[in-house]
């Protein structure tokens, strides 16, 4: 026994170590099992209200931490100053170099109206800096070089876009709003299918009200809270609420990128801000500024009264120093509607009160040599006569700011023809919650594109929950940013008042700033033409339709027809890269899993044009006069499986401007074989040569066995059940 | 142990090998694989590597069992050197893996059947009734239970009784089948156009182009055959002396296609002639085709109501029985070596099943899904299928391994006696050919094998593993992106966790290597079973002994073997408890 007990010790490691992978193999997937649980019941609580953030969100989204990280003012709980915001913008620059080229005014050169510039021609009156910008677009470093402005990255085929933040030094969100479009902008493209929410959803919950149904909450995440104002703006899952508009296409962001250029200014008005900051308020402006603060920039008014000659020395004269950028672009320029210009054109007296909104000095040149003054002030008329336009102006344009602006975008001319490429163009300020369209300098008067601007102006209006109004209509105003650019320019300009004060509390940044992040990226899509978007948008397209899975026959053989039934004044074009149906194929894969879930593959997408068809269809409503496209799509008769597809509708004037169904979508055609499964006679002779070799072998097996084993089958045979072998 | 076991004929051994070859693999696998592969071309593939990879192997495993007289732990011991023990363990390890999830697998077949006997499947939504019974804990576990039960009962007394079972059960599953297959038939031309017949042995040639049909058929010709699987050296341990291996391993493995073939015409018929879209049934999971899909066709089957019933009682008693004959391979398979390292036939059998109903419990309960279509799938036994289902390759290679391992040494005694050049030229004549001279053409063949088999062995077999293993991980991998998140190992069904499951389960093998060398080994060998060990490498090793023959140092275990085991799990009970 003694050996035994010496033995036992190996011997019951032996029966363990038998045993361990017994365990491991049972207790590994146990363990997973717990953390499984866990993350099942939260998505229980989904469906159930009276949810709290965290029980539906990741606790990043939650807690309204952006996914860049970052310090107080990357995270928007703090202000940036000019200094830090800068040193972002160039960081990211630098981190970016494929999408984002940092500037900080202008190289100079002659510009548009032939007059020389220089760098220095942008800087500010007391501070001296150059505004600084960026240049978005993908693959910037290539396209164009631009000698006067110093960018890269010009592509004649690429919509321009202007976003222009801090005309008015005090209105603080109005750099914020840019700088969250830019983290946002930097920090998703090129990611493709993030679940920005953390809830296990995908671009659920785009920008606006995406499904139609007047709820902006898409994916109707927000509804469950028990809190669903967690913004505190008043309104029930708003803008800027937890669980609103917060799961965009990050694919959308990164083809934006990729087609348009973007010129994004945060902060035009570096001297004005600067001074607000460091003289006027204090860091602290909320507290002591909250609807005061100061607005202009900072040239010297004081030295004469007249012609005003920049002093660099003298310290800011509250009183009287200072032009509003925003008064002081060069259309309608202190027009007698201008019910806020100066009490004397041009005039400011040392010590008088301090004017506002003081629109710079009148000119005084001849400009166009003819020995008159001022004949032919800009407001797109020829009012002396003379078969000119416009070219005496009365003042304007005449700050380091609004000049660089004014070359920025009369310099930026990719395709040569003469005009500025900004069709759209947005400026932000603060405060009262609006969208403001021209025109500003008269009241109960209407553009040209009245009825366009409404339509995108409510578009923007409906994803900030902000009002939608004329500029005019809120208060009479000339020589501002949005005239002028609309006025001489023809650009689609909106003027978007941010939030509720001039200095917001730091806790409202964040939220304000997420309130407001769509409409930028909304402008870009419908840079490359915002009338044409508009009117299709105000055209009754919701008749229009791609035929539905129900609707698609699926002939015997051959390819199958996907119709598209167009309103028959739709301006079409057949162009298969603008207009096509997308489609791919999806089947199980050939080796499934034996116990789960069919797998499948998707093929890459393919493109097949449309082709136009003699035949009409009927439109939605009924009309039966529809025009009908045909995209036969070549789906090889002996697939099975599934098809998706989607179809891209361009039109004659170049735009690829609607999906069907809608972005991003698509629709799941199921397919059957179709193909002949094969010849009686070649079937035959298969399954005669595998019956020989598998029966036949198995019979000569069977024979050769029986053969073999007669002496032991005799001896063991009584004991063999059923005789199988012996027949 | 008192004396040694055998098959009562060659008959016996016939069908138990065939038992074990044939399983659910068979006859719901192979019908998709064929949906999914192409019809008929499919088959050519399948049929090649038949006679490429899964009857050489089997002929292998045949020659290695018959001479160890051991199961998969002796046998590498034996053959390829103490130090390679642990590569029977594993061989052992995969199957008994597969055999805690494979008991409820064979529950599912035979709730089946107890539903087709009451006509509990006609004009029921199939889906409800599945995802009814998935979800109802205790139903599963009890047909589990019921597979187990009938397999102790068929394995308890040992080979003679594994045979009878086995022959009851096949010859019962051939004549089930046939009936399946008339009444499919009839189903498919009673429409007029046979086309189930037709696509199964339809060739697309373009498709033969094409190296996924080829993988394919490879892993279905392995998988279905259990090549590798180290069935064929367990049940080559109760051969009679003068068996004839290479015969045994040509009729199991075309017994097992033939199964195939009627299956696969009887599944693919039925479905062709009653659906609309019959691809789009075949190509979906293997469960999805044989419990949801199968009894709404069957449910039409000619006939009327007594159709339908004897189709769906024929078929699914069939698919039971072939899982409960896979099943009593398993769990023998794991029995062998606990006997041959002197446990009691009796609690080696107590041990193994209990492991198998205790380890088998967190597959049948534990998440029980629902796939997009609304389906039930139980995840935890796919991703056990997902982590052990390809161990069995690793299985194979180490068969071959340990035929290049006695090759060597035979090439090196010839080396040093002069008879063979030291070259690779030398090894390759007189390597791999020396273990087909001394083990498979003994003389008790009608069929001499060639040097084909040399062939397959070292140049077919290492490539097709390769291909085999590349593909299979490859696949995985890249449906990732990016592609090394493929290899988290939280993930369930990435790659990650297959390496981490093998990493930990091999590397404690291994290390665990030396305590099993350090045990005797009890040969079975039956009177008349002419095989000395002094023949076999393992002849040096003396703690490997006859059954009935005292171990040096082990003596204890030859006079009171219930005492000792029982000492030892007392002892590791103990050692667990500390721990």
């Amino acid at each position: 026994m003694s050996q035994v007990t010496i033995q036992q010790p190996p011997k019951a490691r032996l029966a363990l170590v038998v045993i361990l992978p017994l365990l491991l193999s049972v207790f590994a997937p146990i363990a997973s099992v717990f953390a499984e649980e866990e993350t099942s019941s939260q998505a229980n609580f989904a469906v159930e209200t009276g949810a709290l953030p965290e029980e539906l969100w990741s606790d990043d989204y939650s807690n309204r931490i952006f996914p860049w990280g970052g310090d107080d003012r990357e995270q928007f709980r703090a202000y940036h100053d000019y200094f830090t915001m800068k040193e972002r913008m160039q960081y990211l620059a630098d981190r970016n170099p494929d999408i984002l080229e940092f500037h900080e005014g202008l190289k100079g050169g002659t510009n548009a109206r032939g007059v020389e510039k220089t760098a220095d021609s942008y800087e500010g009156w007391y501070y001296g800096h150059s505004t600084p910008w960026l240049k978005i677009t993908g693959n910037v470093q290539g396209g164009e070089y631009n000698e006067f402005v110093g960018d890269n990255g010009n592509y004649a085929d690429r919509p321009d876009i202007l976003l222009v933040g801090t005309h008015h030094a005090r209105e603080w969100m109005s750099y914020e709003v840019p700088m969250l479009f830019l983290e946002t902008l930097v920090f998703y493209y090129g990611k493709a299918g993030i679940d920005n929410d953390g809830d296990g959803l995908i671009d659920e919950d785009p920008w606006g009200d995406a499904d139609g149904d007047g709820i902006l909450d898409d994916d109707g995440d927000c509804l469950k809270l028990n809190n669903t104002d967690t913004n505190g703006d008043g309104i029930s899952c708003g803008p800027g609420d937890l669980g609103v508009d917060e799961d965009f296409s990050e694919q959308w962001i990164t083809d934006l990128v990729n087609n348009h250029e973007i010129y994004l200014i945060p902060m035009l008005n570096v001297d004005g801000n600067r001074y607000d900051r460091e003289e006027f308020c204090g860091e602290n402006a909320w507290e002591n500024c909250a609807s005061s603060g100061w607005r202009k920039n900072l040239r010297d008014n004081t030295v004469t009264g007249v012609t005003p000659i920049p002093d660099v020395d003298e310290s800011v004269d509250e009183g009287c120093d200072g032009v509003d950028l925003n008064r002081n672009y060069q259309f309608e320029w202190g027009a007698p509607l201008g019910a806020t210009g100066p009490l004397f054109p041009g005039v400011c007296y040392a010590g008088g009160p301090n004017n506002d909104v003081y629109n710079g000095p009148v000119n005084y040149e001849d400009n166009d040599g003819d020995g008159l003054i001022n004949e032919d002030h800009v407001d797109g008329k020829d009012d002396d006569g003379d078969g000119q336009i416009d070219e005496d102006w009365l003042g304007g344009n005449t700050e380091p700011e609004t000049i660089f602006i004014q070359d920025l975008t009369e310099m930026n001319d990719d395709d040569g023809d003469g005009a500025s490429d900004f069709k759209v163009t947005i400026t932000w300020h603060a405060y009262s919650e609006l969208v403001l369209y021209p025109w500003g300098h008269c009241t109960n008067c209407e553009t040209t594109d009245h009825e366009q601007l409404i339509y995108h102006g409510d578009k923007m209006a409906e994803m900030t929950l902000y009002e939608n109004m004329q500029s005019s209509d809120l208060y009479p105003t000339t020589g501002d940013f949005c005239d002028w650019h609309y006025g001489v320019h023809g650009s689609y300009c909106y003027t978007i008042e941010i939030g509720t004060a001039f200095h917001q509390q730091p806790d409202d940044i964040n939220h304000i700033a997420v309130r407001n992040l769509g409409v930028p990226f909304y402008m870009i899509e419908i840079s490359d033409a915002p009338r044409d978007r508009a009117d299709l948008g105000m055209s009754n397209m919701s008749r229009q339709w791609l035929a539905s899975p129900e609707d698609v026959k699926i002939p015997d053989t051959g390819s199958i027809p996907i119709e598209l039934c167009l309103d028959d004044s739709f301006p079409y074009t057949l162009n298969l890269n603008k207009t096509h149906t997308m489609w791919r194929l999806v089947k199980p894969t050939r080796q499934q899993s034996d116990y789960g879930p069919t797998e499948w593959i998707e093929e890459d997408w393919q493109r097949t044009a449309f082709t136009e068809s003699e035949d009409k269809c009927t439109l939605a409503d009924g009309d039966v006069n529809g025009s009908k496209l045909v995209a036969n799509i070549p789906v090889p008769d002996d697939e099975s499986g599934i098809v998706h597809y989607k179809s891209m509708l361009g039109t004659t004037s170049g735009l690829s401007l609607l999906e069907y169904p809608e972005y991003g979508q698509y629709y799941v055609l199921d397919i059957v074989y179709r193909a002949p499964y094969g010849h009686l006679g070649t079937a035959l002779f298969l399954f005669v040569i595998v019956a020989t070799f598998v029966w036949g072998g198995l019979g000569i097996a069977l024979r050769e066995m029986l053969s073999d084993g007669e002496e032991s089958l005799a001896a063991a045979g009584a004991e063999k059940s059923g005789g199988a072998g012996k027949k | 142990m008192e004396k040694s076991d055998q098959f009562s004929g060659r008959l016996g051994l016939v069908f138990a090998s065939i038992g074990a070859a044939i399983g659910t693999g068979n006859i719901w696998r192979f019908p998709r694989m064929v949906g999914a592969n192409g019809g008929g071309t499919f088959l050519i593939p399948w049929l090649i590597f038949l006679f490429a990879w899964s009857i050489p192997l089997v002929i292998a495993e045949f020659a290695l069992g018959k001479r160890s007289r051991t199961g998969t732990i002796g046998t590498f011991r034996i053959f390829a050197g103490k130090n390679y023990a642990w590569m029977g363990l594993w061989t052992a390890w995969i199957s008994t893996a597969i055999g805690f999830y494979y008991a409820i697998v064979a529950g599912w077949c035979l709730k089946y059947f107890s539903l087709g006997l009451t006509n509990g499947l006609t004009n029921v939504d199939t889906t409800q009734v599945w995802n009814e019974f998935l979800q109802s804990g205790s139903q599963v576990v009890m047909f589990q239970f019921i597979v187990i039960l009938i397999t102790i009962a068929a394995i308890w007394k040992g080979a003679k009784a594994i045979e009878k079972a086995n022959v009851y059960l096949m010859v019962s599953l051939f004549i089930l089948l046939f009936m399946t297959l008339g009444l499919s038939l009839w189903m498919d031309m009673a429409d007029g156009t046979l086309d189930g017949f037709l696509f199964m042995f339809s060739v697309d040639p373009e498709l033969l182009l094409e190296p996924e049909i080829w993988i394919n058929g490879l892993s279905q010709s392995a998988w279905s055959c259990s090549a590798g699987m180290g069935m064929a050296i367990t049940y080559a341990v109760y051969m009679r002396k003068d068996e004839d291996t290479v015969l045994n391993a040509f009729t199991m493995g075309l017994a097992n296609n033939s199964i195939s073939i009627i299956a696969g015409l009887a599944v693919l018929s039925a479905i062709f002639a009653v659906s609309s879209d019959p691809l789009a049934v075949v190509t979906g999971g293997s469960s999805a085709i044989t419990f949801l899909a199968l009894p709404e066709v069957f449910s039409q089957a000619p006939g009327g109501e007594v159709g339908a019933w004897l189709m769906m009682v024929g078929f699914f008693l069939a698919l039971t029985f072939a899982a409960l004959t896979s099943m009593i391979s398993t769990v023998e398979l794991c029995v062998r070596n606990f006997v041959d390292h002197g446990f009691e036939r009796n609690k080696a059998v107590l041990i193994t099943t209990v492991a198998i109903f205790i380890f088998g419990l967190p597959s049948a309960l534990l998440w029980i899904r629902m796939d997009a279509e609304g389906v039930a799938f139980p995840e935890f036994l796919e991703v056990q299928d997902h982590i052990w289902g390809f161990g069995l390759m690793f299985s194979g290679l180490f068969i071959a391994f340990s035929i290049w391992k006695y090759g060597w040494r035979r090439f090196r005694a010839k080396v040093e006696s002069g008879e063979a050049k030291p070259s690779i030229e030398g090894y390759l004549e007189h390597g791999v050919p020396a273990f087909r001279d001394d083990f498979i053409n003994t003389g008790d063949n009608d069929i001499e094998v060639g040097k084909w088999w040399d062939a397959l062995i070292y140049i077919a077999f290492p490539l097709l593993f390769i291909v085999l293993l590349l593909s299979y991980f490859g696949n995985l991998i890249f449906s990732y992106d990016p592609w090394y998140t493929a290899f988290d190992p939280s993930d369930t069904h990435g790659a990650g966790i297959v390496f981490m499951f093998w990493g930990v389960v091999g590397i404690s093998f291994i290390f665990f290597n030396k305590k099993l060398a350090e045990r005797p080994v009890f040969r079975n060998v039956p009177e008349g079973a002419d095989c000395d060990i002094s023949t076999l490498p393992g002849g040096e090793d003396e703690l490997v002994v006859e059954v009935g023959e005292v171990a040096p140092g082990w003596e204890h275990l030859s006079r009171d073997k219930d005492e000792i085991v029982e000492a030892i799990l007392d002892d590791a009970i103990l050692d667990a408890e500390i721990a």
